[in-house]
C-alpha cells in the first residue's frame, strides 16, 4: 500500500520531469508514450490501492518542514474521499492524455505540453492526498502554476498569455486567503495536520470559526471560479481544449470544493460560514447559467457551465450534503470532460471554428462525436436517468431538507438554474449538430456550406466512448432509496466525519422532487427543441445573431470584468502611476538630482574665487590676517 | 629704550596695515602695489630693530639688514617684470593679468 | 625725555607720510612721500641705538630702491595720473575693513600684554655688530650675495629688448 500510494504521486512527477528535461531531444512518440504510461500507471496503482483499502490510513514518507514546533512532513492521507477522487482523476486524466496525443499532433512543442500536463496531475494528486495543509498548499500552488502555463501555452499570441496571467492573478487572491487561513490555524491550534484540525473545531469561539470558514471560502472561490473570482475561467478557454477538459472541468476547479469538503468538520459548526458558502454557490450557479444562455463561443458555453455546476457543488457543501456534492463532483468530472473533448473534436474538424452560429448539421457528418456529446449533454441537463440527474437531484434534495428561509430560497434558485442549464445545454447541442450545413445569413461573404472536414485522428473519438458510458451509467453509484439502489457511494463515504448521510426525507417529498427535477429538465429540452430545430431554427439564429435586448449584458458575464476594471484596476493603475511619476520620479529622483544640482552649484562658489587675478589672493591674505587676529583677540580668551 | 616696546609695536602695526591697505586697494597700478609692499617690509624692519634695542641683541639689526638686502633684490626683479609686462600688454592693471585662473 | 618727544613727532611724520604715500594718485608724488617717511624712520632707528641700520636705510632703501622705482616710472611713462585708474571707494572698502579689523585686534593684543620693566639697554658697538654679522651669520651673508646675483641675472634677462620672440630668433635662449 505504501509503495503503490507513493507511486501514484511519483509516476506523474517522473513522467513530467522526463518530458521536461529529455523530451525535446527524443522522438515525439517517446515523450507521448512516457507521459501516457505515467498516468495510466498511476491509475493502476490507485486501483491496487483501492483493492487493498480497508480503513483510512495516514502514511508518512519523509520529513519536509520542521522548525521548533511547526512540523509538516510529507504525509499522505488515504481515506474514502481522497481515494475516490484519486481514481477519478487518474482515469479522466489518462483519457485526456490519450486524446491530447491526437489533438496536439501538429504542435511544435509537445514535450513542454506533456511535461506540464504530467506535473499538473502530480500537483493535483498531491493536493488530494495531502495530510497537512502545507503539502496541500504545495499542490494548490502547483496546479495554479500549471494552469497558468497551460492556458498560455501558445503564448506567442498575446491574448493567450494575458488569459493565463489573468487566471493566475485572480486565483492568487484566493490563494492569499487560504494562506492566511493556514497560518492562522497554525497559530490557533498549533498544528497543520488536517485530521487533527478537524477534531479541534470546538476549541475556538464561533466567530473565529466563521472567519476561518470565510477565508477558506475565498480560497476555494478563487480556485473553483466562484463569484466574485469567477472572471478568469471564461478567458481560460484560450488554452488547448484538452487542457480545458482536464484542468477546468475535471480537476483543478474541483480543488476548492475538495478543500471545503475536507475541512468541513472544522468549519461546519459555524452556520454562518455554511450559509455564506451555500449562498456563494447558489448565486454563482444562477449567474453562470444565465450567461451561458447567450454565448456564441462553444468553449465559453462549457466554461460558464462549469462555473455553474461547481456552484451547485459548493451549494451542496454549504447545505451540509457532502456526499451529494462529492457525487456531483465525480459525475461532473466525467461528463464535463466528455463535453470538452467532444467540443475539441468539433472545433478541430471545422478547422478551429469556435462560433456555434457557424456550425450546423454535424449530426450526419460527425456521428462518432455526436452520440457521446449527446450523452454528455443529457447528463449536464439532468435528463431523467442520466448520472447528472441523480447527482443534481441529490444536491437539490439536501438543500430542501435543510430547511429555513435561506436554504429554501437557494432551493428555488437551484431549480431555476436547472431550467436554464437544460435550456442552454440543448441549445448548444441543437445549434451545433442539428439543422442544415447551410447558414441562412451567409454572413461576411463566406459560403454557408462548411467545407470538407478536417480529419479527426481516431484516438480523439475513441476516448470519448468510455466517458460517455460512465456518464450515462454512473448514476448507479448513488441511487436514492426509492429507486432501489443502496447508495454505494454514500455508504462508502459515510465513515468520514461530516459525511454521514442525513436522514432522508419522506418518500413522498423525495419522489415529488425527482418528478419536479425531471419536469424542469424536459421543459428546458422542449424549449430548446422548439427554438433551434425545425422551421424556427433559421429565424431564431438570425434573431440571436442580430442581438437580443439582454444579450450583451449576459454575454459579457454581467459586465463583471468591466466592474473590476473600474473598481480595482483603474484605481490601482492610477495609484501606481502616482507612485511612479509623483513619488519615485519627482520626489525621490528629483530629490537626488536636486541634491546633485545643488552640490554642483555650491561648488561653483569656491570655483569663482580662483580668478587668476593677484588682487583676489591679496584680499584673501588681508582677510586671513584679519580673521586670525580677530580670533586671537575676541574668541580665544 | 626711550619708549616702551608696545608703542613701537603699535607704530609698526599701523605702518604694516597701512601698507596692506594700499596693497589691496591699488589693483590699478602694479608699481603702487610694490610701493605698498616696501612699506610693509619697512614696518617689519622696525619691529626687528625694536627687538634688538629691547634685548640688547645684535641679531635684530642684522636681520633688518638682511631684509633690506633681499628687498632690493626682489624690487629689482619685480620692476624688471613690470617692464616686461608693460612691454607686452601696454598696461599695468593687475586685474587684466588673469590667465592663471582655475 | 626729549628723546621720547622726538620719537613721537617722528612717528607721527612717518605715519602721515605713509598714508599720503598710499592715497596719492601720482606715483612720483607717492614715492616722494614715502621717501620722507623713510627718512623719519631712519632717525627712529638712530634713536633706537642702531646707527648702522639707520645709515643703510637712507643709503640703500631711500637712495637706491626708491630711485629705481622712479627710473621705472619714468621709463614706462606712467606718470600721468589722468590716464590710469586710481582706486575709488569700491577698492578702498575691503582694504580699510580688513586692515582696520586686523589693526584693532593687534592693538588690543599688544595693549593687553604687559612686558616686565625694561632695563636700561647698552648701546652696541659697531665692531661688535660687524663681528656678529660675519662670524655667526657669515653663511647668510654669502647666501644673500648669491641672491643678489640671481636677481641681477634675472633682471638682466627680463629686461633684454629681444625678450619678445620673433620668428627668426627661435634658438635664442
Amino acid at each position: 500500500m505504501k509503495l503503490s500510494l507513493a507511486l501514484i504521486l511519483l509516476l506523474p512527477l517522473s513522467g513530467g520531469l522526463f518530458n521536461a528535461l529529455a523530451g525535446s531531444r527524443l522522438p515525439r512518440k517517446a515523450g507521448e508514450a512516457v507521459a501516457c504510461a505515467a498516468i495510466w500507471g498511476a491509475f493502476a496503482c490507485s486501483v491496487l490501492t483501492f483493492i487493498a483499502f480497508s480503513a483510512p490510513v495516514t502514511i508518512e514518507y519523509a520529513s519536509w518542514l520542521s522548525d521548533f514546533d511547526f512540523k509538516a512532513p510529507i504525509a499522505l492521507r488515504l481515506d474514502q474521499l481522497s481515494l475516490s477522487l484519486t481514481i477519478m482523476i487518474t482515469f479522466v486524466c489518462g483519457l485526456i492524455h490519450l486524446y491530447s496525443v491526437g489533438y496536439m499532433k501538429d504542435d511544435p512543442s509537445p514535450s513542454r505540453y506533456f511535461a506540464l500536463l504530467n506535473i499538473f496531475v502530480f500537483a493535483m494528486l498531491t493536493l488530494i492526498l495531502a495530510e497537512n495543509l502545507p503539502l496541500l498548499y504545495l499542490g494548490w500552488e502547483g496546479v495554479g502554476f500549471c494552469s497558468y502555463a497551460l492556458i498560455g501555452f501558445w503564448y506567442s499570441d498575446e491574448k493567450n498569455a494575458t488569459a493565463g496571467r489573468k487566471a493566475f492573478i485572480v486565483t492568487r487572491v484566493g490563494d492569499t486567503a487560504l494562506g492566511i487561513a493556514m497560518v492562522w490555524m497554525f497559530q490557533l491550534f498549533g498544528t497543520t495536520a488536517i485530521s487533527e484540525l478537524n477534531g479541534m473545531g470546538f476549541l475556538m469561539p464561533s466567530g473565529v470559526i466563521t472567519s476561518l470558514g470565510v477565508l477558506l471560502l475565498i480560497g476555494a472561490a478563487g480556485k473553483s471560479a466562484q463569484l466574485p473570482l469567477s472572471v478568469w475561467l471564461p478567458d481560460a478557454m484560450a488554452g488547448p481544449t484538452p487542457v480545458s477538459a482536464q484542468i477546468h472541468a475535471a480537476t483543478m476547479v474541483t480543488a476548492g470544493v475538495y478543500l471545503l469538503a475536507r475541512l468541513s468538520p472544522l468549519i461546519g459548526s459555524s452556520s454562518t460560514a455554511l450559509g455564506a458558502i451555500a449562498v456563494t454557490g447558489g448565486v454563482t450557479a444562477l449567474y453562470a447559467a444565465s450567461c451561458a444562455c447567450v454565448q456564441r463561443d462553444l468553449k465559453r458555453i462549457l466554461a460558464y457551465s462549469t462555473i455553474s455546476q461547481i456552484g451547485y457543488m459548493v451549494m451542496g457543501v454549504g447545505a451540509g450534503a457532502l456526499t451529494a456534492s462529492t457525487f456531483h463532483l465525480l459525475t461532473h468530472a466525467f461528463f464535463k470532460a466528455l463535453l470538452f473533448l467532444g467540443a475539441g473534436c468539433v472545433i478541430t474538424a471545422l478547422h478551429h471554428e469556435q462560433d456555434i452560429f457557424r456550425m450546423g448539421g454535424l449530426k450526419k457528418r460527425l456521428p462518432a462525436v455526436f452520440w457521446p456529446f449527446l450523452a454528455g449533454s443529457l447528463c449536464l441537463a439532468g435528463f431523467p436517468g442520466s448520472s447528472g440527474y441523480f447527482s443534481k437531484d441529490a444536491i437539490l434534495g439536501a438543500t430542501l431538507e435543510r430547511g429555513g428561509h435561506l436554504y429554501g430560497a437557494l432551493f428555488v434558485i437551484g431549480l431555476v438554474t436547472a431550467l436554464l442549464t437544460a435550456f442552454y445545454t440543448f441549445r448548444m447541442l441543437f445549434v451545433v449538430f442539428y439543422g442544415e450545413s447551410v447558414h441562412p445569413m451567409g454572413a461576411e461573404g463566406r459560403s454557408g456550406i462548411v467545407a470538407d472536414l478536417h480529419h479527426l485522428p481516431p484516438v480523439m473519438t475513441l476516448t470519448l466512448i468510455p466517458l460517455a458510458l460512465i456518464a450515462l451509467c454512473g448514476g448507479f453509484l448513488d441511487l436514492p432509496e426509492n429507486f432501489g439502489g443502496h447508495g454505494i457511494l454514500g455508504s462508502f463515504l459515510a465513515a468520514l466525519p461530516g459525511f454521514a448521510p442525513h436522514a432522508p426525507a419522506s418518500s413522498a417529498t423525495e419522489f415529488s422532487l425527482q418528478i419536479g427535477a425531471a419536469t424542469i429538465s424536459l421543459i428546458g429540452f422542449g424549449l430548446a427543441w422548439s427554438r433551434y430545430t425545425g422551421p424556427r431554427r433559421a429565424e431564431s439564429l438570425r434573431r440571436e445573431e442580430a442581438g437580443l435586448p439582454l444579450a450583451d449584458f449576459l454575454m459579457n458575464g454581467w459586465y463583471l470584468d468591466q466592474l473590476y476594471r473600474v473598481l480595482f484596476i483603474r484605481p490601482y493603475i492610477l495609484l501606481s502611476r502616482l507612485l511612479w511619476k509623483g513619488i519615485d520620479e519627482a520626489l525621490i529622483d528629483g530629490a537626488l538630482n536636486g541634491l546633485g544640482r545643488v552640490t554642483i552649484r555650491a561648488g561653483f562658489v569656491p570655483a569663482g574665487w580662483s580668478t587668476g587675478r593677484v588682487a583676489t589672493s591679496l584680499i584673501a591674505l588681508a582677510g586671513g590676517a584679519a580673521a586670525v587676529l580677530g580670533y586671537v583677540v575676541w574668541w580665544l580668551p | 629704550m626711550i619708549v616702551p616696546l608696545e608703542h613701537i609695536l603699535i607704530l609698526a602695526g599701523v605702518l604694516f596695515f597701512a601698507g596692506m591697505a594700499g596693497l589691496v586697494a591699488w589693483r590699478a597700478n602694479v608699481i603702487m602695489m610694490l610701493v605698498s609692499i616696501e612699506i610693509m617690509l619697512n614696518a617689519v624692519m622696525l619691529v626687528f630693530v625694536a627687538g634688538s634695542a629691547r634685548w640688547g641683541n645684535a641679531d635684530g639689526q642684522l636681520f633688518a639688514l638682511f631684509i633690506m638686502a633681499l628687498t632690493s633684490a626682489e624690487v629689482s626683479l619685480a620692476l624688471a617684470m613690470v617692464v616686461y609686462l608693460h612691454r607686452r600688454r601696454k598696461t599695468v592693471d593687475t586685474d587684466l593679468f588673469n590667465e592663471m585662473s582655475g | 625725555m626729549i628723546e621720547q618727544a622726538i620719537f613721537y613727532i617722528l612717528a607721527t611724520v612717518t605715519v602721515i607720510g605713509t598714508i599720503l604715500a598710499i592715497t596719492e594718485k601720482h606715483p612720483v608724488h607717492a614715492i616722494l612721500y614715502l621717501v620722507t617717511s623713510l627718512f623719519s624712520m631712519a632717525v627712529i632707528f638712530f634713536l633706537l641705538m642702531t646707527p648702522l641700520v639707520a645709515a643703510f636705510e637712507v643709503i640703500i632703501y631711500a637712495g637706491a630702491i626708491m630711485v629705481l622705482f622712479l627710473f621705472v616710472i619714468m621709463m614706462l611713462d606712467l606718470g600721468q595720473p589722468e590716464k590710469g585708474m586710481s582706486p575709488g571707494w569700491r577698492e578702498w572698502l575691503p582694504a580699510l575693513l580688513l586692515c582696520g579689523i586686523s589693526l584693532v585686534s593687534l592693538g588690543i593684543v599688544i595693549a593687553s600684554r604687559h612686558a616686565p620693566d625694561s632695563m636700561q639697554p647698552v648701546p652696541l658697538a659697531i665692531r661688535e655688530v660687524a663681528r656678529r654679522l660675519f662670524q655667526e651669520h657669515g653663511l647668510a651673508v654669502e647666501l644673500v650675495s648669491l641672491q643678489l646675483l640671481f636677481a641681477l641675472v634675472g633682471a638682466l634677462y627680463l629686461g633684454k629688448p629681444s625678450a619678445a620672440p620673433t620668428k627668426k630668433e627661435v634658438e635664442t635662449p
